[in-house]
Order: C-alpha cells, then sequence, then structure tokens
C-alpha cells in the first residue's frame, strides 16, 4: 500500500515523572508524523501503547496530555492556528483530549450540554456551535440521545459522547487510557467503530491509546510502542520507557487483514514484554 | 418446608408477597404485644385508648402550631447551617482553608451543655439561643458529610473536566458543586435524623415558643404517659414525612441523580 510521511504530529523529548522519590517512567521519545495513504480520503493515526501492569502507561498518557506535569521533557504537537511547515506548540493542560477507561462525563449535563460546554472556549457563534454539534451527533449516531444525560446512556452512547467532547474541546488529539478494558464484544465492535470514523473525518486525527489486549492494538494502530522496564548494563531498571517500537505501516501489516505475519509480531510483542 | 428454610437462612432467596407477608406480621405482632402488655393493672406502657386520648387532649392544646414551631425551628436552622457547611465543604479542596473545615468536623464530639453556657451569656433571646445551638451542631455533621462527598470524587471526574480546558475554579463549580448538588440534598436528607432529635431535645431544655419539645417536657412533668407516646408518634412520623419528601425533592430536581 502506497502511503507518503508528511507534517510532525506529535513529538515527545526526554519525557520523565517521578513522585517524590519514585521514578515512574524516564527517557520516553518518540515521534509521529502525518502519514497519507494515495487513494484515502483522510487517514487518521492509531499509536498503541502496550506494557505489563504498573509500567507507567497511565502515567506516560496523563504526561502527554498535560494531566501530570512531566518532572523533565517536553511535549510538542503540531499547531493548527498557524499555516508555516512543522508549526507546533507545547502541550497545556486540554491540548490533548484524554478519555479513560470509564469514559467519564459531567454527570449533571446532558450530552447536548456536554458538547456545547466543550466549545465553550472556541470563537464560534451560538449558532455556529449548534450547527456543529448537530452534525457531530448526527455522524455519531446520537441525535436521539441528545437530551439524556449519562446515566441514561447505553455504554456505546456514553463511549462516543467522551469521545467527541474531546474532539470539539481539544480539535484532533485524543489519547484514550484503556478503551477496551471490561467492555463486551458488542462494546469493543462500538469502540472500533468510533476509530473508523475517527479515521474517515479528519487526516489529522491523532490517537493514543494504551490496551492489555494485543491482538486489537495490532488490529487498529499503525504504531505499537512497548512500555516496560529497560535493561542496562545487564540489569532490569524498575522504572517504565519505551522497549521496543513497531511501525505496522513499514512492515506491510497495518490496514491489512489479520495474517500469519500478523501472528509473528504478536508473538515478538509478548516476549518484548515478558523481558521487560 | 423448603420456604420456611429460605426464611430462615441468610441471603435466603424469598418472595416479594411472602416479604409483605413478614413485614406485616411484624406490625400486627407489635400491635397484639402493646394490647396485651398494656392489658394488665401495672403496666409501664399506656394503652392505645389512653394513647388516642393522648393526641386529642394535645390537639386541643394547639398540637398543629406547636408542629409548626417545631418546623419552622427546623428549617431555619438547617438552611443556615446549610450555608455554612456548604461554604466550608466548597472551600476544602483550597489548602489554605482546608483547616478550617476538618476542625468543623472535629467540632461534632463536643458535648451541648458546655455550648449552650456561652450562648447563654452572648444571646438573651430564647428563640435565637435554640437556633444557634441547631446551626452549630447541624453544621458539624453537615460539614463532615459534605467533605466526604468531595473526598469521595473519582480523580477521573477531575481529570475530565481538566482535559476539557477547566480552570481550578471552574474544576470545583463544575464537579465539586454542580455536579454533586443532588448529594447535599442527601446529606441534609442522611442528617435530617439527628436534626430533629435534637430540635425536640434543645426545645425541651431552652423553653421558647413552644414546639414539640416542649410537649414533650411538659408531659413528662404530669408523667402523662398516652401524651407522651402519642407525641413520639407525631415527631416519629413527622420526621419520616421529611425525609420521603427531601428524598423525592432529590429525584425530582436532579434526574441524573442515582445515589
Amino acid at each position: 500500500m502506497s502511503y507518503s510521511y508528511h507534517d510532525t504530529l506529535i513529538f515527545v523529548e526526554d519525557i520523565s515523572v517521578q513522585y517524590d522519590e519514585t521514578l515512574i517512567i524516564k527517557d520516553v521519545n518518540f515521534v509521529e508524523k502525518d502519514v497519507v495513504r494515495e487513494g484515502y480520503g483522510s487517514t487518521a493515526q492509531f499509536i498503541a501503547i502496550i506494557g505489563r501492569s504498573g509500567r507507567g502507561k497511565s502515567t506516560l498518557l496523563k504526561a502527554l496530555t498535560g494531566l501530570v506535569k512531566p518532572t523533565t521533557g517536553k511535549v510538542f504537537i503540531k499547531d493548527f492556528t498557524r499555516t508555516e511547515a512543522d508549526a507546533a506548540k507545547m502541550v497545556k493542560e486540554g491540548d490533548i483530549g484524554f478519555v479513560d477507561q470509564k469514559y467519564t462525563l459531567f454527570r449533571h449535563k446532558t450530552v447536548y450540554q456536554a458538547l456545547f460546554f466543550a466549545l465553550r472556549k472556541t470563537q464560534l457563534s451560538k449558532e455556529a456551535k449548534e450547527d456543529k454539534i448537530s452534525a457531530y451527533l448526527d455522524t455519531w449516531g446520537l441525535s436521539a440521545a441528545k437530551d439524556k444525560y449519562p446515566n441514561e446512556l447505553s455504554g456505546g452512547q456514553r463511549q462516543r459522547t467522551a469521545i467527541i467532547e474531546q474532539l470539539l474541546s481539544s480539535d484532533q488529539f485524543i489519547v484514550m487510557d484503556e478503551p477496551f478494558s471490561g467492555l463486551d464484544v458488542g462494546n469493543i465492535l462500538e469502540v472500533k467503530k468510533s476509530f473508523d470514523l475517527l479515521n474517515s473525518i479528519s487526516e489529522f486525527h491523532t490517537v493514543i491509546f494504551t490496551t492489555h489486549d494485543i491482538e486489537l492494538a495490532i488490529e487498529l494502530a499503525q504504531v505499537i510502542y512497548i512500555i516496560g522496564y529497560p535493561t542496562v548494563a545487564g540489569a532490569l531498571q524498575n522504572y517504565g520507557t519505551i522497549v521496543a517500537r513497531h511501525d505496522l505501516r513499514d512492515m506491510d501489516l497495518a490496514w491489512n487483514p489479520y495474517s500469519e505475519k500478523h501472528a509473528e509480531l504478536y508473538k515478538k510483542i509478548v516476549d518484548e514484554m515478558m523481558a521487560s | 418446608m423448603t420456604k420456611l428454610k429460605q426464611i430462615l437462612l441468610p441471603f435466603g432467596t424469598v418472595p416479594k408477597k411472602t416479604r409483605t407477608l413478614i413485614f406485616f406480621s411484624w406490625i400486627a405482632l407489635i400491635i397484639l404485644m402493646w394490647f396485651i402488655g398494656a392489658s394488665s393493672d401495672k403496666h409501664i406502657f399506656p394503652t392505645p385508648y389512653d394513647v388516642f386520648d393522648g393526641f386529642k387532649e394535645l390537639y386541643a392544646q394547639g398540637l398543629v402550631t406547636h408542629i409548626f414551631s417545631s418546623l419552622a425551628l427546623c428549617f431555619i436552622s438547617i438552611f443556615f447551617a446549610i450555608l455554612i457547611s456548604a461554604l466550608l465543604a466548597y472551600s476544602w479542596p483550597i489548602a489554605l482553608l482546608k483547616p478550617i473545615g476538618t476542625m468543623i468536623t472535629k467540632f461534632r464530639f463536643l458535648p451541648f451543655t458546655g455550648l449552650t453556657f456561652f450562648l447563654t451569656m452572648m444571646v438573651n433571646d430564647a428563640r435565637q439561643m435554640q437556633i444557634w445551638i441547631l446551626v452549630i451542631f447541624l453544621t458539624t455533621f453537615l460539614t463532615t458529610s459534605m467533605i466526604g462527598v468531595v473526598k469521595d470524587i473519582p480523580q477521573e471526574e477531575f481529570d475530565h473536566a481538566k482535559s476539557l480546558k477547566c480552570s481550578r475554579w471552574e474544576v470545583l463549580w463544575q464537579v465539586v458543586i454542580l455536579g454533586r448538588l443532588d448529594y447535599l440534598f442527601e446529606s441534609i436528607r442522611q442528617n435530617l435524623a439527628i436534626a430533629w432529635m435534637m430540635l425536640v431535645t434543645v426545645e425541651a431544655i431552652v423553653a421558647a415558643n413552644g414546639g414539640l419539645g416542649l410537649l414533650i417536657k411538659n408531659s413528662d412533668k404530669f408523667m402523662n404517659h398516652g401524651r407522651i407516646v402519642a407525641l413520639q408518634l407525631i415527631i416519629l412520623l413527622i420526621g419520616l414525612s421529611l425525609d420521603f419528601f427531601i428524598n423525592f425533592l432529590r429525584k425530582a430536581l436532579f434526574r441524573y441523580s442515582r445515589i
């Protein structure tokens, strides 16, 4: 499949997070660029972060979104307000949307009120906001649920509301912590559909998600990062860092049906995880 | 036999019809015990007829006015206690003010009498004194409940608000104040029993414009057992009605509430 790399979307430089004396993650570096597929209207970027429990996956996600201030390092994302090539800005709280595994919403706001609130800091007029919300509700199949509170929504409706709320607020970047955790088959399909929608709506949508499900990561992501304890000078350290990166596009695995090559990658990832 | 086993077994599976039957059997048993216990010559508990006479007597002596006096005292005290508690609980996430709220919660272990001594020196009017005693004590309990609500808010809700570009003040407003408004009603409901119990005691200690507490005290003086039980029943029923009303109000006002 023919594709090409374009603008840098996210640039992570030397991130480390330490709570008091406990070092959680260290030396996290990565760059992800916009990838354009020939013959496709838009191609969103799906990046999976996998690793064993306690290796700092959630901390890394919170550091990426600015919800946790990194002890060292910086995160930059593409600045869509500027026109020059590779215009970037340093991430601050709210620039990257964050969806947790419970799909948390404001319990006292209906779907419509929540989406309106998400748009409160934009320069759009009231009518433009209403139009934008209506368009999103329509695209994401939430029109019938617009006046419902979170406790009245189904699991799928809740997921979609949480995603579009973050899309409206943060524009292109979304980080999802364990979006498939504890979901039944039906709900997993709903999240997959949401990924498809994100893929079709914008070229710049960048979704970084953590998961324990290696098969799902291989199926959905174009890039997989393994976070684990590194081995330095023969000794296993007790802080998390990126120990491997797999670019499924270069391996001719991305956007293709599951094959023997995918299964081989699965085994390789398991080995890497067990060693870290 | 299997049915009998189920109603005696912990966590036994009992149909709704049987549960209702068990409930009414207990009520019938209590009434029966009351009639039997009060039928002998030497009884300490008044007969149902004595209680009925007590009701009639109380009504003739302005029971309704006394009920309204107690309710007014209850509502005024709760209103002020809510204002102060809300201020303390909502300022609790602010580091500088946190110790004040925390300290107030500890005051709920203070005894009644010591406080009344100091209040007597500061407040002359008996009604004002009743209000102040209730406000002070209710505030300690309500603040404890409301700070508990704030403490129990999951970190995800704060992160969610922050990820939507909420400033720290917006987080406080959206997540803690607006997002937990229904819990305020629940805190009031849970503390109402304490409030109602305190109110009757305060009315009995500090005599002012009457009230149910004063009626109990007077009945006690003359050893009128029928009246005392009648009053207890009235106080219980009003307390339960208030509990029902606040719960109804919470559900009606907050559709999103699922406590």
